[in-house]
């Protein structure tokens, strides 16, 4: 009964976000638009919540909940495994989507006007498509009637880890949150809403996206980090790169919108701009749900629902730049700029991050070009080639960024402030170097750019060179600053993690006895014993492993874990965590008796990846809430 | 020109649906396979019926023939097994089998229950010879044709499906000629 | 099962390799320029049966078969190269994550750069007419 009602909540939603999408286009004005945004999330919540209830009792009538859950699966997870695949991740998408509908709405100072009953159109009416989809392709309150199955098959292992249960919905919210900027683009194209409002509009609520993204991929990175068990932290797989194109497209709205705010430039680019962004997160869904990406040795190609979210693509973004193309030009032709101005600087800002973006989604559509082209010969596109492309783009995007916040509006009076800069960086980067050799031992030449890229960047964000009367006014000029502060200087601490942690990291393979000790980067490693440890739905053995590190004694487990409904095995690895270095054990596979292999890896300054993309988390956020506040 | 201009987007973005779509519509659930049209690779391997039969290139002489990849442990090969003693019993063709990453015993017993429906089976428990053969897991079947050459090559489970959409027209074509 | 067996024999080999007193390095190297070589294989060779992993990256008995064979051809003194030319010999181009620069590649490899140019030349030419413009109506 209780899906049932879930799948009522979910049909009613359908129909009141059709009718809330056509309503402004049909009455105009005067529709109670946020008593039906409201309604609108209250039902999309209610469908979830069932959703969760049917997990919560292991109702495995609900073909989802079968497929994705099992009476032994602790009841934390049972929770998260909620949005562990396609069906429940949709609503939970489309949920997030209602809640920035909802947030902006409610944030509108100008409730009513044409303007903001478009703006909620046009989000109606993606969320009305999304809904379809779910309705028609993935419903998850499907049941398996007359004989449900007595027991489920489990949570993927590797997603019953704390990091994936926050990390989706951080990561759907982003991407959603990309629904605004695309809807206040097609609005303000609509109704010839004034630039500087328009973008000051959509500006408070890119960053939030912007923020949101990126905490969702920095915890996917983590996540992957110590859960897979290698201790990578990004792959270059097609799925991450799913998230990472919307993110720099993204980021390059953020600050073309900076320009169409304060100088009334770069408008059609805005307007664009702001539909790409919403363009690739779409794209990324369609990649990553059609299967298509992911589909060489899995064979379940799911072309039905990869035909229905092409559709929704097609309409949505065909449909606003055919807007776009048709549309009366806003643009402020006077206005001018120098090529050593601001807006030069933020327009090379934009052009390189969009070329990168543009580039890695054709790096990972190769493959698929490929096999069409040349009738079924298969490519793999892989990280060499990505960090290949990346390395000259992050090059020039640092060097721009280093001198981004000394440049002015129209033309830039001075450069005096390059010889400050150049100086005080060399001295950081000197710096870092020995902090480097004192920790290391070693210096290694492959990434002296990028560490002088970081001191480049701090010294370019914080503008420590600048001249101020006293400390407090420099303490308030960071105060006032402190949103662009913060992302600034995370952007140079993820710099640093890594030029750092891909030159000094260390790693070996080896076996181990119980009992035996070796020696491993002036580390006595120890295996003390391996352990068969039965958890609630696995059974693992676990490796017991005294570490001697320069006086400080400490103990790591690290463990092979079976689960037992799939038979799955995981890696579960041990890190001891450090600021300056991370010392990572995993264990590999049984040889004779109680020898087993294990990997041994050092991996340095690893944490300032996720420190960094924490702060740019903190600084977008702060920014956002700044300007909102501003505006209530 | 600048109606031109700003048409721009809405054209490239055409394009890409085109292709997402023709995408979608690909066929590509079989692998590539760079063996096809190749000799059968060198090797020498044990016979899994006896250790100390050392078998090679030469010892797969009675062509046509299939190679058949399987192993005790892969679930698959139990489903296309009886398809496989259907051929031996039915066909002229010779069925190789190459006994991958397994235990002899497990497999001997196997073969004792349900049939045999190998010439004989190459015991490759390092995968060697399935490097060579570029095999990507079990079980996965060749035909190697009178000449020795390797024409086809399936993936997955073979079944009477499979076997008339891809290997029985070499049959024919062998007898023909 | 198998993998017990596998394990074995993998454990004869390494026991042959390495004295008892020294850690038992599952693919030891004299030649530290080997080393480098085997371990950015590793990491450029994609596990054919996994989804989007590299070997290093994974512990699917297929991919330590292929760790061996690298391990056996490095050892051997084979250039990076020729390792990979040997593996695409027998599971195609799909193996390397690192595509080589080919004709069937050069859109790969330039691409970037083109829309790079693509870039420049429309920002070039909307500025350029922005400028006449400007000048024009001064």
């Amino acid at each position: 009964m209780i899906p049932e009602i879930g799948h009522i909540f979910l049909i009613s939603s359908l129909v009141l976000s059709l009718v809330g999408g056509l309503g402004p286009f049909i009455f105009n004005k005067e529709l109670p638009i946020r008593k039906i945004a409201l309604l609108m999330c209250l039902l999309v919540f209610g469908s979830f919540f069932t959703l969760i209830y049917s997990f919560v009792v292991d109702d495995f009538s609900v073909a989802y909940v079968a497929q994705n859950s099992n009476i032994n699966l602790p009841i934390y997870y049972k929770f998260a495994a909620t949005w562990g695949a396609h069906e429940g991740s949709l609503i939970l998408w489309i949920l997030s989507m209602n809640i920035w509908l909802l947030a902006f709405i409610s944030f509108d100072k100008n409730r009513n006007t044409n303007f903001s009953n478009l703006v909620f159109g046009v989000c109606s009416l993606v969320i009305f498509s999304f809904l379809l989809f779910t309705v028609f392709t993935s419903n998850p309150f499907e049941r398996i009637l007359p004989i449900p199955p007595l027991n489920g098959a489990d949570l993927n292992p590797s997603l019953q880890d704390f990091a994936f249960t926050v990390h989706p919905p951080l990561l759907y919210f982003g991407y959603s949150g990309l629904l605004l900027p695309f809807a206040i683009s097609i609005s303000a194209m609509l109704s010839g809403q004034s630039n500087k409002d328009w973008a000051s509009s959509s500006r408070p609520w890119t960053l939030l996206a912007c923020s949101f993204l990126t905490v969702g991929i920095g915890l996917g990175s983590w996540w992957a980090y110590y859960e897979l068990g290698w201790g990578g932290w990004w792959f270059w797989d097609p799925v991450e790169n799913a998230a990472f194109v919307p993110w720099l497209l993204a980021v390059a709205l953020v600050h073309s919108l900076i320009v169409t705010e304060n100088r009334n430039l770069f408008v059609n680019w805005s307007l664009l701009l702001s539909i790409f962004a919403f363009a690739a997160s779409l794209l990324g869904t369609f990649l990553v749900r059609s299967g298509i990406l992911t589909s060489v040795h899995a064979f379940a190609l799911d072309p039905e629902r990869g035909l229905f979210i092409l559709g929704i693509f097609s309409f949505f973004v065909l449909g606003g730049l055919a807007i776009f193309a048709f549309k009366n030009s806003t643009e402020n032709k006077t206005s001018f700029y120098s090529l050593n101005s601001k807006e030069f600087g933020l327009l090379l800002n934009n052009v390189l991050l969009v070329v990168l973006a543009v580039s890695i989604l054709f790096g990972t559509l190769y493959p698929l070009i490929y096999e069409a082209y040349t009738g079924g010969k298969q490519i793999s596109v892989g990280a060499p080639y990505f960090e290949f492309i990346i390395f000259p783009f992050s090059i020039l995007l640092g060097l721009l960024q280093g001198i981004a916040l000394y440049l002015s509006w129209g033309s830039t009076k001075s450069f005096n402030f390059l010889t400050k800069l150049i100086l005080e960086s060399l001295s950081i980067f000197l710096l870092t170097l020995v902090l480097l050799f004192v920790l290391f031992d070693e210096l290694i030449p492959a990434s002296f750019f990028t560490i002088f890229i970081f001191s480049w960047l701090i010294v370019g964000s914080l503008l420590i060179n600048f001249s101020f009367k006293s400390f407090n006014k420099y303490l308030d000029f960071l105060n006032r600053r402190i949103g662009v502060l913060l992302s600034h200087t995370g952007m140079a601490l993820l710099v640093l993690g890594v030029g750092v942690v891909s030159s000094y990291s260390n790693e070996i393979e080896l076996i181990l006895d119980t009992g035996e000790k070796i020696e491993f980067l002036n580390k006595d490693v120890e295996l003390l014993d391996i352990k068969d440890i039965n958890g609630p739905n696995f059974i693992s053995k676990t490796a017991n492993i005294k570490v001697l590190d320069s006086g400080r004694t400490f103990n790591l487990q690290t463990e092979k874990r079976t689960y037992f409904p799939s038979g799955q095995v995981t890696t579960e690895a041990a890190i001891d965590t450090g600021i300056f270095r991370d010392f990572y054990i995993s264990m590999g596979d049984n040889f004779k008796g109680d020898s087993w292999s294990f990997k041994l890896q050092s991996k340095p300054f690893i944490r300032w990846i996720w420190l960094g993309a924490l702060l740019i988390t903190l600084g977008t956020f702060i920014s956002s809430i700044n300007i909102l506040r501003r505006k209530s | 020109m600048k109606r031109i201009l700003n048409l721009m987007p809405l054209v490239v973005f055409g394009i890409l649906v085109v292709v997402l779509y023709s995408f979608l519509t690909q066929e590509n659930e079989q692998l590539e396979s760079v063996l096809v049209d190749q000799s059968v690779p060198e090797f020498k391997l044990p016979a899994l019926e006896n250790p100390n039969n050392i078998l090679s290139k030469s010892s797969v002489n009675k062509l046509p023939a299939l190679i058949n990849v399987w192993a005790t442990w892969c679930i698959a090969c139990r489903v296309e097994h009886p398809f496989l003693m259907q051929l031996k019993n039915k066909s002229t063709l010779t069925v190789y089998g190459l006994n991958y990453k397994d235990d002899r015993k497990k497999a001997l017993d196997l073969l004792e229950n349900e049939g045999n429906p190998f010439e004989f089976s190459i015991f490759d428990q390092q995968g060697k010879l399935a490097i060579d053969l570029g095999v990507y897991g079990a079980p996965e079947t060749f035909f190697v044709d009178k000449e020795g050459i390797i024409r086809e090559r399936h993936v997955g489970a073979l079944t009477q499906k499979v076997w008339k959409e891809k290997f029985e027209k070499f049959l024919n074509e062998d007898n023909d000629v | 099962m198998f993998k017990k067996f596998f394990s074995l024999m993998l454990i004869t080999i390494i026991y042959s390799l390495v004295s008892a007193n020294e850690p038992k390095v599952i693919y030891p190297f004299e030649d530290s320029v080997h080393e480098e070589r085997f371990l950015s294989l590793l990491n450029e060779l994609r596990c054919p049966k996994c989804q989007g992993s590299n070997l290093a990256g994974s512990n699917a008995p297929i991919a330590n078969d292929l760790k061996r064979e690298v391990y056996r051809l490095v050892k051997s003194g084979r250039t990076e190269e020729e390792v990979k030319t040997y593996l695409i010999d027998r599971y195609g181009n799909f193996i390397v994550y690192d595509p080589p620069f080919r004709p069937d590649t050069y859109a790969l490899w330039l691409g970037p750069l083109f829309i790079f140019l693509i870039t420049l030349s429309i920002i070039l030419v909307i500025l350029l007419t922005r400028f006449s413009n400007s000048k024009g109506n001064q």
